[in-house]
């Protein structure tokens, strides 16, 4: 057993070892011409990737180093689920490429959900989406589901209202509990929650 | 001058390579089974019962994926033990590269239990287990409730595991927790809000026996190897 941890350990540190040190001897020659990758078009490439979390927050608890106003006009207790993957239109624009959100206001006993496939939103609407990585507090990314607000079933099928989602994933590699990771909802037709910490739960960036 | 930033740039790729590597083996490690549940009520009595529900349970998630699931009701009523309404259950979990997870909540609000012994306006379950490379762990908060009576006392929310005598009935657990795991590879979390064990005197030979169970505000998420 401890044979078959030390390989395992051994071995990797050759090869990283080796790797180092080949890169770093002075005898490259190579051609200095600039180059660009080749699907290198002008416009950022939307990365692929994935968004799940869920919990509690209870706004106003403004995330200032991410972004928020300070104004809350949707307060109290609010829960929430979600799950999203990202991708590219045929424009290169970020997107959501599928997903499903489901968020509860409890003061006001209202619940939204948003189902996104192939793009597009329960009504046909394409749920564009943006990246900021890095984010402004330097903890982790954030993401805008909902460039253009999309259309949200209200208390099951009672009505609809136009919302967005933004969400920042800032305890990558930070102790749990560090309660960094935060959420805003804005709807048109309840109010916004402002970019708020969360009180419990999670917000994680998990990927391609 | 070309050469030399040439030369740097294979040390510093070459460098990054090495720490993609040594992030590909600690992300070995991370959890690669994930899972969660979530309800508003559950009632268990002689006298009736109500399963589950509203029940969200987390869909198999495998390789580097998500789910989500979620579940609502507007109202319940199991007569002469519960009634509920604003009725919500939402879970979801993700297995990354560097962190997988599950995070669970359940709600009710109007909470009225067998015939008012026990009131609240609203209460919430919410858990979450998380792992990474360092380890896993689970916790509860953001679980809570307000405005809770049991027989005639008040009780405040205090983050606190509480048990309360029902004389005749039985007792309550607030805030019940049942942990899980290992808390390297695997964790996990259960938090009941409200947890009613209904329980019969007891007999010639003493001791009472569990006769049925109320529960409101269940959440559960767990992480594993």
């Amino acid at each position: 057993m401890m044979r078959e941890q030390r390989t395992v350990i051994v071995w990797p540190s050759l090869l990283a070892a080796a790797l180092v040190a080949a890169a770093c001897s002075d005898q490259t020659n190579l051609n200095m011409a600039p180059h660009r990758p080749s699907f290198w078009g002008g416009v950022e490439e939307c990365p692929t990737g994935k968004w799940t979390g869920g919990g509690r927050m209870d706004p106003p608890n403004p995330d200032f180093d991410d972004g928020a106003t300070g104004t809350s006009t949707l307060e109290g207790k609010v829960t929430f689920g979600f799950n999203v993957f990202l991708g590219s239109d045929g424009d290169g624009r970020c997107i959501v490429t599928k997903g499903e959100i489901e968020v509860n206001h409890h003061p006001s006993h209202t619940s939204w959900h948003v189902s996104i496939h192939n793009g597009q939103d329960a009504y046909g609407e394409t749920v564009f989406a943006e990246l900021i990585d890095p984010d402004a507090s330097g903890r982790g990314a954030c993401l805008l589901v909902g460039v253009d607000p999309i259309t949200a079933r209200v208390d099951g099928n009672k009505g609809t209202d136009q919302v967005q989602m933004e969400l920042c994933d800032n305890d990558r590699g930070a102790p749990q509990n560090s309660r960094t990771d935060a959420m805003r909802w804005i709807s048109t037709g309840y109010g916004d929650t402002d970019l708020t910490y969360l009180t419990g739960g999670n917000i994680v960036d998990h990927g391609s | 001058m070309n050469s030399m930033r040439m030369h740097w740039v294979n040390c510093l790729a070459a460098f990054g390579l090495v720490v993609g590597l040594t992030a590909g083996f600690m992300g070995a490690s991370v959890a690669q089974s994930v899972a969660g549940q979530a309800y508003s009520t559950y009632v268990n009595t002689p006298a009736a019962s109500s399963g589950q529900a509203p029940l969200a349970v987390l869909p198999a998630v495998s390789g580097t994926d998500g789910a989500e699931a979620d579940a609502q009701g507007s109202a319940l009523s199991v007569p002469d033990a519960l009634s509920s309404d604003f009725l919500n259950s939402i879970t979801s979990g993700e297995i990354g590269t560097t962190e997988s997870g599950a995070q669970s909540t359940a709600s009710a609000a109007h909470i009225n239990i067998l015939n008012g012994l026990i009131t609240a306006d609203e209460v919430i379950a919410n858990v979450m287990s998380r792992s990474t490379a360092s380890g896993a762990a689970s916790n509860a908060d953001g679980s809570t409730f307000q405005n809770l009576v049991v027989a005639g006392v008040p009780v405040t929310w205090g983050d606190d595991v509480v048990a309360m005598d029902l004389p005749g009935v039985g007792y309550v657990v607030l805030n019940e927790q049942i942990p899980s795991g290992d808390g390297v590879t695997s964790s996990g979390m259960t938090v009941n809000m409200i947890h009613v064990y209904l329980q019969s005197a007891g007999g010639l030979l003493g001791g009472a026996t569990t006769t049925g169970e109320i529960i409101v505000g269940s959440a559960s998420s767990s992480v594993g190897p």
